[in-house]
């Protein structure tokens, strides 16, 4: 088993070395397929390891082993590989989506001027995806984490040329250095407390009441826990960034910019992903008020980003805004408890998320082409405007968006649904029960269940809107309609079998029933509980009762607010009964009307970000090309984009505050440099008075 | 102190007495070369070092000794920093053959000044009297100025040394004047008899005493230019020889960090033994809480400074002065941690500091320029190089999977380890991490993102090159990896000698 | 022979002397004197410290350590600072300024 686990490891790695190293001999000779051979060697090694596991059918199923990495004096780090059923799930989906995307990409890509250079990197990324699978220990996955950053750095500027491209990977990486700046953290304070960072010690450390003792209750006074809370919430961080929970979301949309397969790949399906697994992994650690922060942020961003998912015109920023929101959605599960529900949909998403990439690739793809044909280059593929009516010329794309669309919006019999209707459901009993944490005692809890079915009427909308744009009506560019045509079956292959991934009955089996809630799933994975000594009202059974209670008032609920938002769509899009204009003008003065919190954000950006980008274009003079370009972004184009729309405040603000920073260290840096005068008694002047400065500090 | 005694210590000093002898055969030697045959004094001083490598190790430095009257100590954290600048100077000596500033001259004084530093340093890390620490700290100094005005008809690398020593010598001469105030205080130079005077009168009033200390570490601060002591730094490390500047970047830097760590943890603590696990700081000289603030400041206008860099040259000197804020860190902890950290760090940054300042001279032999960007398309011109790049970048930014992220990480765990008292500091030099981020990431965007395009032909670098930048790569790729050696190793060097 | 305090004052205006004259004098060789006050300085403590508190003979030895090493640190500064006059015509170190920032 190890040495399986071990093969599925290493072997997108060789991938990766052909491809980078090979690339002369291989590139013009179908070297890709050498990549898919590999990918799918790896998939059939996971499923090899899924069937074991099935044999198994236990809950408690687990494989773990260690090897010494390295050890300094009394301390001693150790590598080690973990399969447990979780683990297990993990690596066929990561394994099964990177097998189609590479399929895929072979037409998607075709012609593309780094092609192999884009095989290799896939490879690098379904590498350190599968450490973070595998590893048994915080610090390895800490090590892979950052491999993964790279990765995705690297695939999402892989149109370098493209400003946006570069801009894009350079903020996506950065930004995700800020989540990790926190995992970091809290990985020394768990280090120094329990001297490990083995999962399975940390639990055991902690069950054991070893956190009470010596340094575990520092800064806590009285409550011996709140270290730990701050541990958990740290760790967390680096899930806010990797998987784009607000506040640290904002990298997510702009990486959009990389090739469709890979938007599919990294920025639906897995990585993004591996913030939700992160938090799966530290659940059991999770105190009442951390698992409120946690439960709290998934909501936000669920209901948040969907806000923002309904204007766009972007076929992929649309997906893109979606799905923050279903992350926040499993964000969400794991903070109230619901973990099974949380991973769950953390599955199920990144087979129908996937599909719905991979779909709308399909019609970049056509749009493309069309346009090419039409010798056509300034009109933007991805723009919503310009489609319209491509039923009838691409139907297997359509029926895929369909189903996926469906299934995302929670409709029975189809996978989004079961795992959605659980979130619910878990949200709502949370609400119902929780007496610990920080949001229950403030007595916001119910503000979760709102956000989650909140968040579920506009995504129904949101996806309608979508196919109706795309798929429905009258070609808005009837020339371009012209020259649109269906895309090979490289592309369409493995969307079917991402949308068949969508039907109910792959994860209720051995049920029939696609209202089942007892499937294998549910049976394989099992709330682990938590290990923190609560001693107090924080009660698993509890919750698992006013879960099963919840269940079926969520489900109905949860329906009508799914046939609430597809009919809502119809209305607008598809039967025109309701202008799309007038109703956006109408729902503005409402927003304004009902939300003050917009007009916080007008006073914020008028009121202090812009005069304050306007201080930092004097700062700027001095430029430096690099920084204006991907650091900073560039003050003047933020200050354009203020006065249109909602999307753009958050652009505005969160990156607002990123470029902030920026400036001040360059701003420290600028004025610092001046002290370098050149002149060499300036210097002992200088360090005179430091020398002064230090010893009146210091003396008195 | 009688003459065997004298005789049976010199039996300790096995490789300072090769090292002389190598430093008087070369001096010999290069008498009877002609300017086009001089180089061949650096072939007899690489040939030699080697063997003073070798003599290093076979040391068994298993029970420590003082040597004559506790002047010098020998013991295995002296000897680990020896290795290191050993194997440094080896490393900087070969590229030198390759460091175009440095042909058509003759090259003999070069190298025999060069192993004259290394006599220095050997000292200054074994130092243990106020004494020896003066003067073997001089010695280095000395012969850095002259090293940094080598190419004597270049008026940058003429200005960089009259800076240097006009910085270096009121450094010292401070220092100096604060040895006489705790020669006065303490009655004694020698480190053991000045902690144990310290620590049996406290009554010493802690302004005079932080006075004394203050003075003192000007000294040191220059050494491992450590804000505000650092001025002399950038300018000096841009006109020097290329070579030089590698060298002095890292060698002289780590023998300061050994004799400040000794000094401190041995003078300045209640208990004066070093080889404790935990220390404390003498109850009326705060100098962990002194030290952290250096190190804040020091990290902090290192990288922030060097975000506004053009020259590689300057950028690597800003960013080493960062590197020093990083490695103070492990001095405020006062923990076993901590000085196993340093040997570690010290060791890691000695490789990857070199590799970047190797790579920026080969690129400025090559391809004549020391503006970063100007480094565009390069990563795909000169494939090797571009990697190699990339490698010392992301170990000088401390990321995965290199040696410069385990460095790291040892140092933040020490200091995370001794609780909430410099949690701040970590926070400090955590958020420093991002920012240098940028720095050291821009020189990787003009190699590998500004420009995309395959060459028909490749630029290859010459062999001995490569085999150079091959062997400081392994290491901090994979020295770090199953089994830490590296680590085991640091681990055992923390022992001090102790009376 | 007298109070250790004259020595000390002696020392401490030497020293203060000294670094006056390093960083307000423009002359590279004026500078270089100053360098020397503050080592004569360190100098007078030491042997005032040896005669009046030890009474032993280190803080000689350190003194005579010092003035040879001072020669020494001299020998080396003239000649960089007699090497910049060949290569500028002047010893004034203000207007060595071309590194910097």
């Amino acid at each position: 088993m190890i040495t399986v686990a071990l093969l599925i490891l290493l072997l997108p790695l060789l991938s990766f070395a052909i491809q980078i190293f090979f690339r002369k001999f291989i590139e013009s000779k179908n070297g890709e397929w050498i990549s898919i051979g590999i990918q799918l060697t790896t998939l059939g090694l996971a499923f090899y390891l899924f069937a074991v596991m099935i044999g198994h059918y236990d809950p408690h199923f687990r494989i773990e082993e260690n090897v010494t990495w390295f050890n300094l004096g009394n301390f001693s780090l150790e590598m080690g590989i973990l399969i447990d059923n979780i683990s297990v799930i993990m690596l066929l989906v990561v394994a099964l989506i990177s097998s189609l995307v590479h399929i895929y990409s072979t037409e998607y890509m075709k012609g593309d001027i780094r092609f192999s250079r884009y095989y290799g990197f896939l490879g690098i990324f379904t590498f350190s995806m599968n450490g973070i699978v595998l590893a048994n220990n915080f610090f390895m996955i800490y090590v892979f984490w950052e491999l993964v950053g790279l990765s995705s750095y690297l695939l999402i500027g892989h149109w370098w040329e493209k400003n946006s491209a570069a801009d894009a990977s350079k903020k996506a990486f950065i930004t995700n250095r800020v989540g990790d700046i926190g995992m970091f953290m809290g990985l020394m304070i768990i280090m120094t407390v329990l001297g490990t960072l083995n999962y399975q010690g940390v639990y055991t450390g902690i069950a054991s009441g070893e956190w009470e003792g010596g340094i575990g209750t520092l800064f806590g006074g009285a409550n011996p826990h709140t270290l730990l809370t701050w541990a958990g919430i740290l760790l967390f961080m680096g899930a806010v960034g990797k998987s784009a929970q607000f506040p640290l979301h904002i990298w997510l949309p702009d990486a959009m910019e990389g090739p469709t397969p890979v938007s599919a790949l990294i920025h639906a399906a897995t990585m993004v992903a591996a913030g939700v697994y992160l938090t799966v992994r530290i659940f059991p650690i999770l105190t009442p008020d951390a698992m409120a922060t946690v439960a709290f942020i998934g909501g936000v961003t669920a209901f948040y980003a969907a806000t923002i998912a309904i204007t766009q015109n972007d076929i992929k920023k649309v997906l893109a805004y979606s799905t923050v929101s279903q992350l926040g959605y499993m964000i969400m599960a794991l903070g109230t408890g619901a973990y099974v529900a949380g991973f769950f949909h953390l599955i199920t998403h990144a087979m129908f998320k996937a599909g719905l990439f991979l779909a709308s690739g399909s019609v970049i793809h056509a749009m493309h082409h069309a346009l090419h044909d039409i010798k056509d280059h300034d009109t933007d593929a991805q723009d919503m405007r310009n489609m319209g009516g491509l039923k009838s010329k691409m139907p297997y794309t359509y029926l895929i968006f369909i189903v996926a669309s469906l299934s995302i919006s929670g409709i029975p019999f189809f996978s989004g649904f079961l795992s959605k209707d659980a979130i619910l459901a878990g949200s709502w009993a949370y609400a119902s029960t929780a007496h610990e944490g920080w949001l229950a005692s403030m007595h916001m809890a119910w503000i979760l269940p709102f956000f989650g079915f909140g968040a579920a009427v506009i995504t129904a909308f949101y996806m309608f809107r979508l196919i109706f744009m795309t798929f429905f009506g009258e070609s808005k560019r009837p020339d371009i309609f012209e020259k649109m045509h269906e895309s090979p079956k490289a592309m369409t292959v493995p969307l079917m079998i991402l949308a068949a991934l969508s039907l109910f009955f792959f994860y209720t089996i051995p049920s029939i029933n696609p209202f089942s809630t007892h499937g294998w799933f549910s049976h394989v994975i099992e709330n682990p509980g938590t290990v923190v000594n609560f001693g107090s009202t924080f009660n698993l059974e509890h919750f698992e009762h006013a879960n099963h209670e919840a269940h079926m008032p969520a489900m109905i609920l949860s329906l009508i607010v799914a046939t609430l938002g597809i009919g809502f769509a119809t209305l607008v899009y598809l039967l025109k009964k309701v202008s799309a204009e007038s109703l956006a003008s109408k729902l503005g003065v409402l927003y304004k009307g009902s939300f003050n919190k917009w007009y916080m954000d007008e006073f914020y950006i008028n009121g202090i970000i812009r005069p304050f980008l306007k201080g930092c274009d004097a700062v700027a003079l001095f430029d430096m090309e690099y920084y204006d370009h991907y650091l900073i972004n560039g003050a003047g184009r933020n200050t354009k984009k203020v006065s249109s729309g909602v999307g753009v405040a958050d652009d505005l603000i969160v990156d607002g505050a990123v470029n902030f920073s920026g400036y001040i260290f360059q701003w420290l840096g600028w004025s610092l440099k001046f002290i370098q005068t050149g002149r060499i008694q300036n210097y002992l002047i200088f360090a005179l008075i430091g020398v002064v400065a230090v010893f009146l500090l210091n003396a008195f | 102190m009688n003459l065997s005694q004298i005789v049976q210590d010199l039996g300790f000093l096995t490789p300072e007495i090769l090292l002389t002898g190598l430093i008087l055969l070369a001096i010999i030697y290069d008498l009877f070369l002609t300017k086009e045959t001089s180089i061949r004094t650096g072939y007899l001083a690489i040939a030699g070092m080697a063997i003073v490598l070798f003599s290093l190790f076979a040391q068994n430095v298993e029970a420590s000794q003082g040597l004559f009257n506790q002047m010098v100590a020998y013991d295995g954290y002296a000897r680990y920093f020896k290795i290191i600048i050993t194997l440094a100077t080896i490393l900087v000596m070969w590229m030198s053959f390759q460091n175009d500033e440095l042909k058509n001259r003759t090259i003999g004084e070069y190298y025999q000044l060069m192993l004259v530093l290394v006599f220095g340093m050997f000292f200054l890390v074994s130092a243990t009297n106020m004494l020896s620490i003066y003067l073997s700290l001089e010695i280095v100094s000395i012969m850095s100025y002259l090293l940094a005005g080598y190419l004597k008809e270049n008026l940058r690398s003429n200005e960089s040394a009259i800076k240097y020593v006009v910085f270096g010598g009121v450094s010292s001469g401070i220092m100096l004047y604060g040895i006489s105030l705790i020669y006065g205080l303490t009655g004694s130079l020698n480190i053991y008899e000045i902690q144990a005077s310290l620590a049996a009168n406290a009554a010493i009033s802690p302004a005079l005493l932080m006075l004394a200390f203050v003075l003192v570490f000007v000294g040191f601060g220059y050494k491992i230019a450590a804000v505000p002591f650092h001025f002399w730094t950038p300018d000096v490390y841009e006109g020097a020889p290329a070579t030089i500047t590698a060298f002095l970047s890292v060698a002289p830097k780590a023998a300061g960090f050994a004799v400040l760590l000794r000094f401190l943890n041995t003078t300045l603590t209640l208990s004066g033994d070093p080889n404790n696990i935990a220390l404390e700081s003498l109850s009326n000289l705060d100098w962990p809480t002194l030290l952290a603030g250096v190190s804040a400041i020091t990290m902090t206008v290192g990288n922030v400074v060097a975000l506004q860099q053009t020259n590689i040259k300057r950028m690597l000197a800003y960013s080493s002065i960062a590197h020093a804020g990083y490695m103070l860190m492990g001095v405020v902890v006062m923990h076993h941690n901590g000085v196993s950290a340093i040997l570690y760090y010290a060791g890691i940054y000695t490789l990857m500091n070199l590799g970047a300042f190797f790579v920026a001279i080969y690129i400025k032999n090559a391809f004549n320029t020391e503006t970063i960007s100007d480094y565009t398309g390069l990563g795909y011109k000169a494939p090797m190089i571009g990697i190699a790049m990339a490698v010392f970048m992301f170990s000088l930014t401390g990321l995965p999977p290199t040696g410069g992220f385990v460095a790291k990480f040892y140092l933040f765990r020490g200091l995370v380890g001794v609780g909430d008292t410099f949690i701040w500091l970590a926070i400090v030099g955590l958020i420093n991490g991002v920012v240098s981020l940028y720095y050291y990431l821009r020189v990787l965007y003009f190699m590998y993102f500004k420009e995309m395009n395959f060459p028909d032909v490749y630029h290859r670098a010459p062999l001995q090159f490569n085999i150079l930048i091959v062997i400081i790569i392994i290491p901090l790729l994979f020295g770090w990896m199953i089994g830490d050696p590296l680590s085991t190793w640091t681990a055992s060097a923390t022992s001090f000698f102790v009376p | 022979m007298g109070y250790i305090e004259s020595y000390l004052a002696l020392s401490a205006i030497l020293f203060v002397l000294g670094l006056y004259t390093v960083s307000t004098r423009r002359n590279a060789v004026a500078i270089l004197m100053g360098v020397e006050l503050i080592l004569n300085a360190a100098n007078i403590n030491f042997i005032a410290f040896s005669k009046f508190v030890t009474h032993s003979l280190d803080g000689h030895v350190v003194t005579i350590f010092v003035v040879m090493l001072a020669a020494a640190e001299a020998a080396v500064a003239l000649a960089i600072v007699l090497n910049m006059y060949n290569n500028t015509g002047h010893i004034n170190v203000d207007e060595a300024n071309s590194l910097k920032q």
